[in-house]
């Protein structure tokens, strides 16, 4: 620099300030999207890599000395029970899945192609049952279907004469029918909205060369949205592996240990969180692996009419047999949501549940316990809906920045964003949980017990879900929205937040909703983190089940119901009816 | 606590006789000591208990007792079972931070190894004077006194079971012609059943699990588990269930019956204890001087649980402690058998 | 090789009748287009050919079976007829071969049978070294042609043809054309094919039907429909012409500025005295700088040039004749150029006129 100062006929003291002007000069220049952009990867590097990697590196940890070693993963792997535990988790996924698509499939096809009456209806029932928390269905088939006192097996009993019962919910298919029922709508959403783009010309083609309705819809229609079926079924798989409540409280009777429940053993005294690391570590390679196989199934067809013009959808006319779907859907709806409300219902009210349906069993007193006596049931319901909405809040606003930089291409490496911010959606959300704990709970940060903690954990876990949806909205709106406001002078800051957002409203809005209503029910990360004031409804809902009291507890499930539905209306109200669709 | 021999116990139950039930609870009579305590207390505001020993239902009312007694002094109660309460405890151990003022545990054990570790802090209350004699002394070095005794025995569903068919002893629990009617709770999770769990390895050695086994009992987590499954009629025979909980189901109507096996009945007398770095420790001592106190008893009463000072007669239903048969394991065997005890369930039963 | 008759066929939707009385024969192994502008119904009658729609009134009838009619329709897949779609809804999720053989899997054929029909249909279009290959891998030609196999190969009674050329740049689609044509005249399969575009219809059909507004204008060889068109529609839909109103008096025909006998024109009206209406095309006539001789019963006129555009292949003339406010439009071969506002004469070739109504 300073043989440029001599070199150039210029006043020395002007040159100095030159100089530092330049600096500054450049610094203007710079977009604020660098900054927001580090900013960014910071907040991902801290929710979604570090508890990761911690966790990867914490199982090679000697507990006491931190010191390198396998012997956490002999331990996690030494024992017969561990491993039956793996297996039992991964058939459960299996069995699972297969039950959700083969419920979820009929009807999407349904709703979505044919004329069969009572699609509002079928509607209701995918979102009843998306609203029912799985362990409160759990309890729900419990008081159905146990075995000597179900209300199921006792009318079968009635019925035929017999003493045998017509299902124990207490078995592995018990266990499978139950989170399958409640896993359904994730298949049923994904399904519809491919079969939404089907074009009616790709059946009126096999038609035409001499295929009736079904064989058409056998050999065409299904096999177009293969995608989606295969890649609901392994949603369902993945949210199933990660399941803590239902296999606590169906499992544990039924004899039936699985992963989650194994590491809430690695948890007891003393609390060796680095086997149960080293224990969670090949739940992740499973994931990967069924990703992978995914890509590789899906390689070379391609599922979407890349010509052409007809997208049009015709509904097909199914005769008599649409009654016959139409019951399909309302046996899906009884025993999803009817059956196990009504008896929750009918619990929460009794003295005792045991003593049936009677005049002389009804008592408010339940509710009355958990409104104005139970010290923490209020607390919980405050804190579920604090936790959720300021995580809801995070995941959208994070997840929209991140869209919006990956969408644009603001960055040279803005990919790595969409990968971390999506990679959450490949944990299981209880690894997550025991990543976070490992890495944040004790000092330097000693977030545990903290709402923090649980939000953070939320965060980072439910990203995944406001990410494809910001991305989706992102997508639809025209960057040269944008540009339009640029050129007249606006900076991007501004057109964003006064053109972009606006239009993306109603789509964040249904992202945000939907967040909300699954963090609300989530039991599995947060049972890990909560402190005895953190505690979640969730939470609160799995202690009480501990006590064994099902008559408090129904009217708790009850509570927790009704503070959903109200917040699915509200929503509902502001966004459409169709808020739930907008997830991809 | 060191070993509690029917003697002493025996005694107890004779003084039970004799004494009138004297103990009122005065609303605002406190004496300096407690006043003293109460408005440190007050500074605090709250005190945070890790409650393993009284049900929900039952924890839950004494909070409220306690914060009626103390008013602006709330009561946390954290219900779980005793191996999670302690499960949670560790959590907070290893955390470094300190949530919980007062634990309750029905496994006697986990005093042991607290003390030992020294999480526990030194405290008397002054009211553990006023207690049953043979319960008032839990550890001489005054870390931990008894806050609860409960029974756990047997129980059946009267309508499933009538009275001559049902089981009289432990090992009746054996005969094949029990076979998938029997609920049992958990060790992994419930202290109490951890404990009988001791007891019956002592008496019978681990061949009384194994054959057990083949009954397939139904297991549940807490030891109260198998009331619920009772009063749906989904099993007819509970096993090592708390006597308060059935006591308080019949009283609501439930077709319940309770037995008291033979062999004798499983006696806990557990302790609570103040956490060392508890956070609000002046509250805490409120507590154990309210937990050993007579304000307590009312409501251990309304819930059918045995009162721990004397003067007042057994909960209605339950004999007297005289003529009931009482085991317990001692102190230092509960604390290295549970542990292991729950390993060999997880291996015998799979889960 | 069947017969297709269309009787009086009608399809509304509430008050709006989209085919309006349809009535049309075709001959076994005919080709016959279905050619209008959007709306006319053409698409509404074929589907109802295919049995996706039903008829609110009429019928059709295939080899003397009623398939279609007012509460009986014979579902597709058992008509025994292919379609090609304007999408052409090939699976993508399918391989070529697998598409193809799609409609003779279903017919239980043995295997190997399946296999000889599909190997040899594939040499017909041409796709054989392509049958692996899945249709995002494909043109859009190549497409089209996996569509024709699939529809040929299972030998239908009727093939049934949706605008399959509307997607194609135009060099494709003429090539397309004579790739459809040729397929026809190898299988002989009777078939019907909509589309709006004129030339398509004209380079293909045996005949055409013009469509308008639900109602067919009329139905002739390619050739008769641009030399003799018997509706106004017809006259001004296919190929550009001049609409012309003259008087017909006695035996003689008269417009602004000519006059010819009856005989010499396309078409024998009726006699007496009342206007008619001429089609006389661009083409047909001729633009001269000096009086032409005429004779032969070519009325001249004189006229003046108002308006030209030079195509590249022709020049597109406006001239209006003296005295008239006629604007006829003439097309010139590209090195005859003249003016605008240049005095030109007009000659006129009767037998290239067409009486319209």
């Amino acid at each position: 620099m300073n043989d440029t100062a001599a070199a150039l006929p210029k006043p020395v003291a002007g040159q100095a300030e030159g100089r530092r002007g330049g600096l500054l000069r450049r610094l203007r220049y710079v977009e604020p999207v660098t900054l927001l952009w580090l900013l960014l990867v910071l907040v991902l590097l801290f929710l979604v890599a570090a508890p990761l990697l911690k966790l990867f590196s914490v199982s090679f940890q000697a507990q006491e000395t931190g010191t390198f070693t396998l012997s956490n993963y002999a331990t996690a792997y030494g024992r017969a029970r561990y491993l039956d535990a793996l297996v039992n988790s991964l058939t459960l996924g299996l069995a699972s899945a297969a039950i959700a698509v083969l419920l979820a499939v009929p009807m999407a096809w349904a709703v979505s192609r044919t004329d069969m009456p009572g699609k509002g209806f079928t509607w209701a029932v995918v979102l009843g049952a998306f609203i029912m928390p799985p362990y409160l269905g759990a309890v729900g088939w419990i008081l159905l279907a146990g075995p000597n006192s179900g209300f199921v097996n006792r009318f079968w009993q009635w019925l035929t004469g017999s003493e045998g019962t017509l299902f124990n919910v207490y078995s592995f298919e018990g266990l499978a029918l139950v989170i399958a029922l409640h896993s359904f709508p994730l298949v049923f959403i994904f399904v519809k909205a491919a079969l939404d783009l089907v074009s009616s010309e790709m059946e009126d083609a096999a038609n035409i060369l001499g295929a009736g309705t079904w064989t058409a819809m056998r050999k065409v229609t299904l096999p177009l949205v293969w995608p989606s079926i295969l890649g609901s079924f392994i949603i369902v798989f993945l949210e199933t592996i990660a399941l803590f409540g239902t296999p606590a409280i169906l499992g544990i009777p039924a004899r039936i240990n699985v992963v989650t429940t194994q590491l809430w053993q690695f948890f007891e005294y003393p609390v060796r969180v680095e086997v149960a690391a080293a224990y969670a570590m090949p739940l992740l390679l499973v994931t990967i692996g069924l990703i992978a196989v995914q890509k590789l199934l899906l390689a070379r067809k391609a599922f979407v009419s890349q010509t052409g013009k007809g997208g049009e959808r015709r509904m097909i006319r199914l005769g008599p047999w649409r009654w016959a779907m139409f019951g399909w859907c309302a046996l899906v709806g009884a025993l999803s949501v009817a059956m196990p409300l009504l008896v929750l219902l009918q619990a929460s009210f009794a003295k005792a549940w045991g003593r049936g349906i009677s005049l002389d069993n009804l008592t408010l007193r339940n509710y009355h316990l958990l409104i104005f006596e139970h010290e923490m049931a209020m607390t919980s319901i405050w804190n579920t809906i604090w936790f959720s909405a300021a995580a809801a809040t995070a995941a959208v606003l994070i997840a929209l920045l991140v869209a919006y930089i990956v969408n644009r291409r603001l960055m040279p490496f803005g990919e790595v964003l969409g990968f971390l911010a999506m990679a959450p959606f490949v944990i299981p959300g209880i690894v997550m949980a025991i990543g976070f704990y490992a890495a944040y709970a004790s000092p330097p940060l000693a977030l545990y017990g903290t709402a923090a903690l649980i939000i953070f954990a939320f965060t980072a876990r439910f990203l995944p879900i406001a990410y494809a949806n910001s991305s989706a909205a992102i997508r639809a709106v025209h960057p040269e929205m944008e540009e339009a406001a640029r050129i007249l002078g606006s900076g991007r800051l501004q057109a964003v937040s006064r053109i972009t957002a606006p239009l993306l409203r109603k789509a964040l809005l249904g992202g945000w909703l939907i967040v909300f209503i699954v963090a609300s029910r989530e039991l599995s990360a947060a049972i890990f983190l909560v402190g005895p004031r953190t505690r979640t409804m969730a939470v609160l809902l799995y202690d009480l089940s501990e006590a064994g009291n099902f008559e408090v507890l129904a009217a708790f499930g009850g509570l927790l119901l009704l503070i959903t539905l109200v917040l699915v209306g509200i929503g509902m109200k502001l966004v459409g009816r169709d808020f739930m669709l907008r997830r991809i | 606590m060191q070993g509690i021999t029917k003697r002493q116990l025996l005694i107890a139950g004779a003084a039970l006789g004799g004494l009138t039930a004297s103990s009122r609870s005065g609303a605002q009579d406190m004496s300096a000591h407690e006043r003293e305590l109460y408005e440190a207390a007050k500074r605090e505001g709250e005190i945070t208990w890790y409650s393993g020993q009284y049900s929900a239902e039952t924890s839950e009312a004494i909070g409220r007792a306690f914060t009626e007694r103390y008013p602006e002094v709330r009561c946390n109660v954290v219900r779980s079972t005793s191996q999670v309460a302690f499960q949670r405890l560790s959590q907070d151990a290893r955390a470094g931070v300190a949530q919980c003022d007062v634990f309750s545990s029905t496994n006697s054990g986990h005093f042991q190894l607290l003390k030992r570790q020294s999480r526990l802090l030194q405290f008397r209350p002054q009211n553990a004077d006023g207690m049953l004699e043979s319960i008032r002394n839990a550890d001489p070095d005054n870390f931990f006194h008894t806050s609860f005794l409960g029974l756990f025995q047997l129980a059946c569903n009267s309508q499933k079971v009538s009275e001559d068919e049902a089981p009289k002893s432990w090992t009746d629990l054996l005969d094949p012609k029990w076979r998938n009617q029997l609920a049992v709770g958990h060790p992994g999770f419930s202290g109490a059943i951890g404990v009988w769990a001791v007891q019956m390895r002592k008496m019978y050695g681990w061949d009384y699990f194994k054959k057990l086994e083949k009954n397939k009992p139904q297991i549940g987590r807490s030891s109260q588990d198998p009331v619920t499954l009772l009063n749906a009629g989904e099993r007819s025979v509970g096993v090592a269930v708390p006597a308060a909980t059935v006591l308080l189901s019949i009283s609501r109507g439930n077709p319940l019956r309770l037995i008291y096996p033979t062999e004798g009945v499983l006696a806990t007398i557990a302790p609570s204890g103040i956490i060392r770095n508890a956070p609000h420790p002046n509250a805490a001592k409120l507590f154990m001087e309210f937990q050993t106190g007579p304000h307590m008893t009312p409501v251990l009463l309304r819930y059918f649980a045995d009162p721990l000072r004397p003067g007042s007669p057994p909960p209605e239903g339950a004999k007297p402690l005289d003529q009931i048969k009482l085991l317990a394991p001692s102190i230092e065997e509960q604390e290295k058998g549970v542990p292991e005890v729950r390993e060999l369930w997880r291996d015998t039963f799979g889960v | 090789m069947s017969r297709l008759v269309l009787r009086g066929l009608t399809k509304a939707y509430g008050k709006l009748t989209v085919v309006d009385g349809v009535d049309l024969t075709l001959a076994a192994g005919e080709f016959v287009s279905l050619l209008g502008p959007s709306g006319c119904g053409k698409t509404t009658t074929l589907r109802m050919l295919a049995g996706f729609v039903e008829p609110t009134a009429g019928s059709i009838e295939l080899d003397g079976k009623v398939i279609s009619a007012p509460g009986l329709v014979m579902p597709p897949e058992r008509r025994q007829m292919s379609m090609i779609f304007q999408s052409y809804a090939i699976w993508p999720n399918m391989t070529v071969a697998e598409n193809v053989a799609f409609g003779l899997k279903l017919r239980k054929l043995p295997a190997e049978e399946v296999r000889r029909r599909l190997w040899e249909i594939l040499e017909v279009v041409q796709l054989g070294h392509l049958a692996e290959r899945y249709p995002a891998e494909l043109s859009g030609g190549q497409q089209q042609r996996v569509a024709l196999a699939r529809a040929i190969v299972v030998k239908p009674a009727v093939l049934l043809l949706d605008e399959p050329l509307s997607n194609l740049d135009a060099s494709l689609r003429e090539e397309m054309r004579f790739e459809i044509r040729r397929l026809h005249d190898e299988f002989r399969i009777t078939t019907v094919y909509v589309t709006h575009d004129q030339a398509e219809a004209m380079a293909t059909s045996d005949r055409i039907a013009v469509m308008n507004a639900g109602r067919i204008e009329q139905v002739d060889a390619p050739h008769l429909l641009y030399t003799r068109p018997k509706t106004r529609f017809v006259a001004g839909f296919i190929g550009r012409t001049n609409l012309v109103e003259a008087r017909l008096e006695g035996s003689e025909i008269g417009f602004d500025g000519c006059r010819m006998q009856m005989g010499q024109i396309n078409g024998v009206p009726q006699g007496g005295s009342r206007p008619i209406l001429l089609s006389i095309r661009p083409q047909s006539i001729g633009l001269h700088r000096v009086r032409p001789a005429g004779g032969e019963g070519r009325p001249v006129t004189p006229g003046t040039v108002v308006q030209r555009v030079f195509l590249g292949e022709s020049w597109d003339y406006v001239v209006m004749p003296q005295g008239s406010g006629l604007r006829l439009r003439v097309t010139a071969p590209p090195l005859q150029v003249h003016e605008v506002g240049e005095a030109v004469w007009l000659e006129f070739d009767p037998r290239q006129m067409a009486l319209v109504e």
